[in-house]
């Protein structure tokens, strides 16, 4: 039972690493535009199908690198051409714009790309575990673990160390002054946007090479996405991150003693931190890391 | 004064409502495209063309098709030409099943139902029909209730019943694997009858269930079960999962080498899903409702093979498809044997009606049975194919092919107490 719980916990946070990439990018548009993206699970898929049709002509690793390029730059034409007339709105707008375009993307892969799921492989040596007792680490796993915290870690260094970093971190505290410092806020939302969706077409193509490809596949990564910045605290990046490790971990458990409620427990953990600690574990409205 | 432009009050409350819509982004549905003609006789197809069952849904939807051009290229029924008014249903969203069931009898009044691949939804559905007196087949929702316990006069179905599928392959998996079986389980309707049926069967055959995971619908990541699946120490991992969760599920169990050390099989299978997995996930023994590649010198079976190919930019009918070719002539030929198409003198000619060749396209004889509705049709049973053999859509090696009178429970057994109206 406890090699059980070891097992889970570990296997726990492999998956929160995911989530929490997820919510890193859903975050960031959020602290930033105060939009709440649902087609980020929209941008996912067009991540995963992206790699998945650029690895005939450019292997793995050769898509896995131009497809979030790819998605970011579809992320950004949306941005320019749809996501910008509602900033500043009641939130609601965003949120009928972006429900509207979840539908929108996901009956588009359909259309382009077929109803029927894709195959989709990865290179022979990453697909296998790395030890026969600790089976569920496959090299994969940890691969995808590495991008994560290299990702998460090269968007940091980028919020803290360069202009446009710290220009995105002050307009999180306080856009009217940034405006007035004679920054152009429109470029900036765009930037911080691009990122955002960056970061769903990475987490789309990696898990593309573990989850079957069709054209839903973002709905049920999108949902704890949402919990992971709740949990962890709106405004905060350092909370998603927790959030999202939490969460991975809190399911991975629970499927030891209460399966059928390890979908649930997303809930559970979300209902309490609201109760206890309303803004989130880390949350102090319009504060960034 | 704040500038309403640039107005940053982020709380906590929108991203609460946020996360509920995005709850409902799962469930809710767009469209619809009926087309009209006035003397025309409508078919009503309520089926999933979104969401997690879209592409059954829609292989479904192209048997249906090709049966109704076939019909209508011969004069259609009783002289009068079908037409198909379609809407999507959603893969899960009973309410929207039944709104939309209740406007194609409502206002387009159809005269007979289609639907649905959900087993929940073609359970509400039927309760419609049957309160409007609407004949109705399901043609691939797998739940025994639909021709068990609430079986009604105007109900019929094509696909296997989950106890059907469990009688067919559970014996053979029993001697070929062993007898401690783990089962990896979806947590709704067609989920638990499936389970049912194999735990009866494993119980019959002298064997222990070590655990029955249930995995609710739509679960990305296997992991956690399949650790605790391992640490049972099965003979046999029975995956009962379905559709994309059935994807990700077997690549996983490839992923982490589960396939070398435990065998992993289980009932049910689709070459909807099986297309969609990476060669090294398609392992283990198997049962498909029907498969295009089988037994040599079937009847109509090259040419049907071939209508499809044209109408599905070259690829070959699925079970799904073949269900939806024999709901809609099942239909036609009950209305031609009935000379009327009044749902119950159409539904007395359905039951105990023997399919002709090329609409079973197998070798058994298949037909509906009369006292629970239910059609008898065949079990393939075999092995996937890693790599598609001699054709790339050929994932499936087919072993036998077993009578579907010879695994159905009898009509006592499902506790269907069919009554007809006076």
């Amino acid at each position: 039972m406890t090699d059980l719980l070891l097992f889970n916990a570990t296997n726990g946070l492999i998956i929160g690493a995911f989530y929490a990439l997820m919510a890193i990018g859903l975050s960031l548009i959020l602290n930033l535009s105060n939009v709440i993206n649902f087609a980020h699970g929209g941008f996912l898929v067009i991540g995963a199908y992206l790699s998945y049709t650029l690895t005939p002509y450019l292997g793995f690793w050769g898509a896995l690198i131009v497809a979030p390029f790819l998605t970011a730059a579809i992320g950004l034409i949306v941005e320019r051409l749809l996501i910008r007339r509602v900033y500043g709105r009641d939130p609601l707008y965003s949120l009928l714009l972006t429900f509207g375009l979840a539908f929108i993307i996901e009956d588009g892969t359909r259309q382009i790309w077929g109803a029927l799921g894709k195959p989709t492989s990865i290179p022979a040596f990453l697909s296998k575990p790395l030890s026969y007792q600790f089976f569920f680490i496959t090299g994969y796993r940890l691969f995808m673990v590495a991008i994560v915290v290299l990702a998460i870690a090269l968007l940091f260094v980028l919020l803290r160390y360069t202009r446009a970093g710290i220009r995105v971190r002050a307009g999180t505290l306080d856009l009217e002054t940034v405006a007035a410092l004679g920054i152009n806020i429109r470029t900036l939302r765009s930037l911080n946007f691009a990122i955002g969706i960056f970061l769903a077409g990475l987490a789309g193509a990696l898990a593309s090479g573990q989850l079957g490809l069709e054209p839903t596949m973002g709905d049920g990564l999108l949902m704890p996405s949402f919990i992971a910045i709740i949990v962890g605290g709106v405004g905060s990046l350092t909370g998603t991150l927790l959030g999202g490790l939490m969460i991975g971990v809190a399911t991975g458990l629970t499927a030891v003693v209460f399966p059928s409620a390890s979908d649930a427990i997303m809930y559970v953990i979300m209902a309490v931190v609201l109760l206890v600690r309303p803004r989130g574990l880390l949350g102090e409205e319009g504060m960034l890391t | 004064m704040k500038n309403p432009v640039l107005s940053l009050t982020t709380d906590r409350r929108t991203v609460l409502k946020g996360a509920a819509a995005a709850g409902a982004l799962q469930i809710a549905s767009p469209f619809v495209v009926p087309v009209w003609a006035a003397d025309n006789l409508k078919i009503g197809i309520c089926n999933p063309l979104t969401g997690t069952y879209a592409a059954p849904g829609k292989n479904e939807q192209t048997g249906c098709q090709l049966a109704a051009d076939q019909i209508n290229a011969k004069g259609g029924i009783l002289g009068r030409k079908i037409e198909l008014l379609i809407e999507d249903s959603t893969s899960g969203d009973a309410g929207t099943a039944v709104q939309k069931t209740r406007k194609l009898i409502d206002r387009d009044h159809v005269n007979f139902l289609v639907g649905n691949v959900n087993s929940a939804l073609a359970q509400a559905m039927a309760q419609v029909s049957n309160e409007k007196g609407v004949l109705h087949i399901v043609p691939g929702g797998h739940t025994d209730p639909i021709t068990g316990t609430d079986c009604k006069w105007n109900v019929f179905r094509v696909c296997n019943t989950t106890r059907m599928e469990a009688n067919s392959i559970c014996p053979l998996l029993f001697k070929t694997y062993g007898k401690k079986w783990h089962f990896i389980t979806p947590d709704y309707a067609f989920g638990h009858t499936l389970y049912q049926g194999c735990e009866a069967n494993l119980k019959k055959l002298g064997g222990t269930v070590t655990g029955n995971e249930l995995t609710p619908l739509g679960i990305t990541d296997f992991s956690a079960y399949l650790i605790k699946a391992r640490a049972a120490n099965p003979d046999v991992l029975v995956v009962l999962v379905q559709g994309n969760d059935m994807v990700n599920c077997l690549k996983q169990i490839s992923q982490f080498g589960i396939d070398k050390q435990i065998h992993v099989a289980g009932t049910q299978q689709e070459l909807e899903s099986v297309e969609a997995m990476p060669p090294e996930a398609r392992v283990g023994v198997w049962m498909f409702e029907w498969y295009w590649k089988q037994a040599a010198g079937t009847a109509g079976l090259d040419q049907f093979i071939a209508d499809i190919r044209k109408r599905s930019g070259g690829k070959v009918p699925t079970a799904r498809t073949w269900f939806g070719y024999v709901t809609i002539h099942a239909y036609a030929l009950a209305c031609a044997k009935a000379k009327s198409i009044e749902a119950k003198a159409v539904a007395k000619a359905l039951s105990d009606m023997e399919l002709p060749p090329e609409v079973k396209l197998q070798p058994n004889k298949v037909y509906f049975r009369g006292g629970d509705h239910q059609l008898m049709l065949s079990a393939f049973i075999g092995q996937l194919n890693t790599k598609g053999d001699g054709d790339p859509e050929n994932l499936f090696k087919v072993n036998s092919i077993v009578a579907g009178e010879s695994i159905a429970p009898s009509i006592a057994e499902t506790g269907c107490k069919m009554q007809m109206p006076a």
